[in-house]
């Protein structure tokens, strides 16, 4: 490099070695030209002493030279050499000195400007050098940078790549096991419909073959094998196989094997197995076969098959789908089984039922029939011997002793009292059977109606005092009656010889009820005799005709009325029977 | 009493029970009735008569009667059905037919009623309480020959 030249030839200037240079080269000229060649004129120009500066590039040190240097041209031109008279010395000497000096002054000025220019230019360029280096390493170091970025982007975009890869397949697959579900849904909404519609159509079962079938989109075909008895019956089927099969008995097929061992199992070739019997109704078409057993109350009910045009190799998964088929129906055929034994109780109570009720029917018919037989034929004969023992009476008066008569008095009595007996027996066969119509009545009306319609009830016979207002009742007005008619009766009947019966009737209202009083001036009842009383065929007395009914009627009839009765006596005084009654509001 | 033509008031007791027969002809002659009348034993023999067939085809033995006395309770065919037999007929709607039952059952009487019947009485509880009917349907007859002379 030229300029490195220079750098090195040229002296970086500095005031002692300037100041040291000029002495020397002024001294060293003055000592040339003023003391050596005094007194001539020298062809040494002072321009030389002016080059030193283009090795020592001082403009200071230059022009002191050439002033210092003309100075001294001008000192030897004028003052020394005119001493010298010897020498003949052109006066422009001077001039061409000074003019060489300034020339020479010159150049070297411009060569130092120059070399400084080309100095300064050269520091630039190599400032501009240094920087763009500087900027070459930063962008090489950008770039690196860059370049790792870049990796590191590459590499993140792979595992991108690589999740996408890796989602795009768990799409796949859970869309494959949403299908998978879906047909899974179907059976189990079939078999749950199944499970609802329990009346017997064989829908169900076909629909839940299809679904089965669903399940496996490459069988051909489904069937549901039930085994009833002995036999093995198809109970439904779906695909490519012939609906129709009669039962068959379990011979050594696939369903055979799997009924017997209670576990699903599969053929993957069914040519390569001619141990076992082709499947029904296939034609001989199938080629591979899947069965699980129904497991039912811990037998096996029966067997789901899927069969398979293709010979295959069934998966794991193949296995669990139809063994978790096999356990759905089997819930559902349990239930059907239990529905069904339930159904089959429940109709034979209801058929019991309505045989018991066909029975008390009957039961209740012929008790009619015989209230009827009692009050139509066996009253006949009781008119007929109270008939004859009267014409008898009448006809042989004369010649009947008076035991004779007596006789004939009693038989009288007995007829009398049998017909009582019926006729007080149907009334209360009649007050427990009949429905009892409730109604609000007026007692007092009724009371009064019937001691006008009887003369018993009537004086001389009687006296009977209605006291007070009896409140309106709730009751039936026959039944009503009845008990009325009774305690009436009993109450006239049971009076000491000679005695006329004295009646009073009075009401007392008590929480609800009205309690009707019948109080008597009879014999009386003793308190341990009075709970037998209102008990059916009970007759206190032989000294009074009666049939031991009335009473228990009156209770019975009271009763299903809602009410009760009761007496309240004591021997020799009287009693105080009472009828309680809901009042009417 | 005066002796009343019996072709004039001719009954007809409808009736199965021999001792009720007896009683009635007893009654009869009690209130001065001729106890001529005519029996049939049940339902079927009794619509047979009616209809004049088999054996009462003989009208002259047979005459049709001016009162009938029906009981209900008959072997065949029961006084019910009769009572609907004769009513159903034109030419016995309006003869006289007393139910005469030992039944004092309610519905009974109203269903004798509501078939047609001219009145419905009940049988005493002794034989020689038939007078009671006699005595009836001799008022009935002579009530009848009074307004009708």
């Amino acid at each position: 490099m030229p300029i490195d030249a220079i750098h090195r030839f040229q002296w970086k200037p500095r005031p002692a070695v300037s100041i040291a240079l000029f002495v020397a080269l002024v001294g060293g000229m003055a000592w040339l030209r003023l003391y050596i060649y005094a007194d001539r004129a020298i062809p040494l120009a002072y321009g030389l002493a002016l080059l030193i500066c283009v090795w020592y590039p001082s403009r200071r040190l230059l022009w002191s030279l050439t002033l210092t240097l003309g100075v001294m041209a001008g000192f030897k031109a004028l003052v020394v050499l005119p001493r010298h008279a010897e020498t003949n010395f052109p006066g422009y000497a001077w001039e061409y000195h000074l003019f060489n000096l300034v020339c020479i002054a010159g150049t070297v000025h411009v060569i130092i400007n120059l070399l400084d220019h080309l100095r300064a230019k050269h520091a630039e360029l190599e400032r501009r050098n240094m920087e763009l280096l500087a900027h070459e390493e930063e962008i090489s170091r950008q770039n690196e940078e860059l370049q790792t970025q870049e990796e590191e982007l590459s590499q993140r975009n792979e595992a991108i790549q690589q999740q996408s890869e890796e989602l795009q397949q768990q799409t796949e697959e859970l869309q494959a096991a949403h299908a998978e579900g879906a047909r899974r849904q179907v059976l189990l909404e079939n078999l749950l419909q199944a499970k609802q519609q329990v009346d017997g159509t064989d829908v169900s079962p076909r629909t839940t073959c299809e679904s089965l079938l669903n399940l496996f989109p490459d069988a051909a075909a489904a069937t549901l094998i039930l085994r009833q008895g002995d036999k093995l019956v198809v109970q439904a089927t779906a695909g490519t196989v012939a609906p129709d099969c009669p039962p068959w008995p379990p011979d050594r097929s696939l369903t055979a094997v799997v009924l017997e061992h209670s576990r699903t199992a599969a053929v993957a070739d069914l040519n390569l197995r001619p141990d076992l019997a082709a499947p029904l109704g296939s034609n001989g078409r199938f080629r591979a076969a899947l069965a699980s057993p129904l497991r039912l109350a811990g037998g096996v009910a029966g067997v789901i098959e899927i069969y398979s045009e293709q010979p295959q190799q069934w998966t794991s998964e193949q296995f669990q789908i139809i063994e978790w088929a096999a356990a759905q129906c089997s819930l559902v055929l349990e239930s059907q089984r239990l529905h069904d034994e339930v159904v089959a109780a429940n109709s034979a109570l209801e058929t019991q039922v309505r045989q018991r009720t066909v029975e008390l029917q009957e039961m209740v018919n012929e008790l009619e029939h015989f209230s009827y037989t009692i009050t139509h034929d066996m009253r006949a004969p009781l008119r007929a011997m109270h008939g004859y023992a009267g014409l008898l009476e009448e006809e042989c008066k004369l010649i009947l002793s008076d035991s004779g008569h007596r006789y004939l008095q009693r038989i009288a009595n007995a007829a009398s009292r049998m017909d009582q007996l019926i006729t007080d027996a149907l009334s209360y066969s009649k007050a427990i059977r009949h429905e009892l119509v409730m109604e609000p009545v007026n007692p007092t009306t009724l009371l009064r109606s019937m001691m006008d319609s009887y003369p018993v009830f009537q004086m001389p016979s009687a006296r009977i005092e209605l006291a007070g207002e009896i409140p309106p009742v709730f009751a039936n007005e026959a039944g009503l009656t009845q008990c009325f008619s009774n305690l009436l009766a009993n109450a006239v009947k049971f009076v000491p010889p000679g005695r006329t019966p004295h009646v009073r009737i009075h009401a007392e209202l008590r929480d609800g009820f009205v309690r009707l009083w019948f109080e008597d001036n009879g014999i009386g009842i003793a308190p341990a005799m009075q709970p037998k009383l209102f008990k059916m065929f009970q007759r206190l007395s032989k000294d009074y005709e009666g049939t031991g009914i009335g009473l228990a009627l009156v209770r019975k009839v009271a009763e299903r009325m809602g009410g009760q009765v009761g007496v309240v006596s004591e021997i020799g005084r009287g009693s105080r029977f009472w009828l309680e009654l809901k009042a009417c509001q | 009493m005066s002796a009343v033509p019996s072709a004039a008031f001719n009954l007809l007791y409808i009736e199965d029970e021999p001792d009720d027969i007896f009683f009635l002809r007893e009654a009869f002659r009690r209130v001065g009735l001729p106890p001529d009348f005519r029996v049939v034993e049940d339902g079927q023999r009794a619509i047979s008569y009616f209809a004049g067939e088999g054996p009462f085809a003989n009208r002259i033995d047979h005459p049709l009667p001016s009162t009938v006395l029906l009981d209900l309770n008959l072997p065949q065919r029961s006084g019910f059905e009769v009572l609907t037999w004769l009513r159903s007929r034109p030419e016995f709607r309006d003869l006289v037919v007393i139910v005469f039952s030992s039944s004092g059952r309610p519905e009974d009487r109203a269903r004798a009623h509501e078939l047609g019947a001219t009145d419905y009485c009940l049988k005493p509880t002794s034989g020689l309480g038939f007078t009671a009917i006699a005595r009836h349907l001799k008022q009935l007859w002579f009530t009848s020959v009074d307004g009708n002379p």
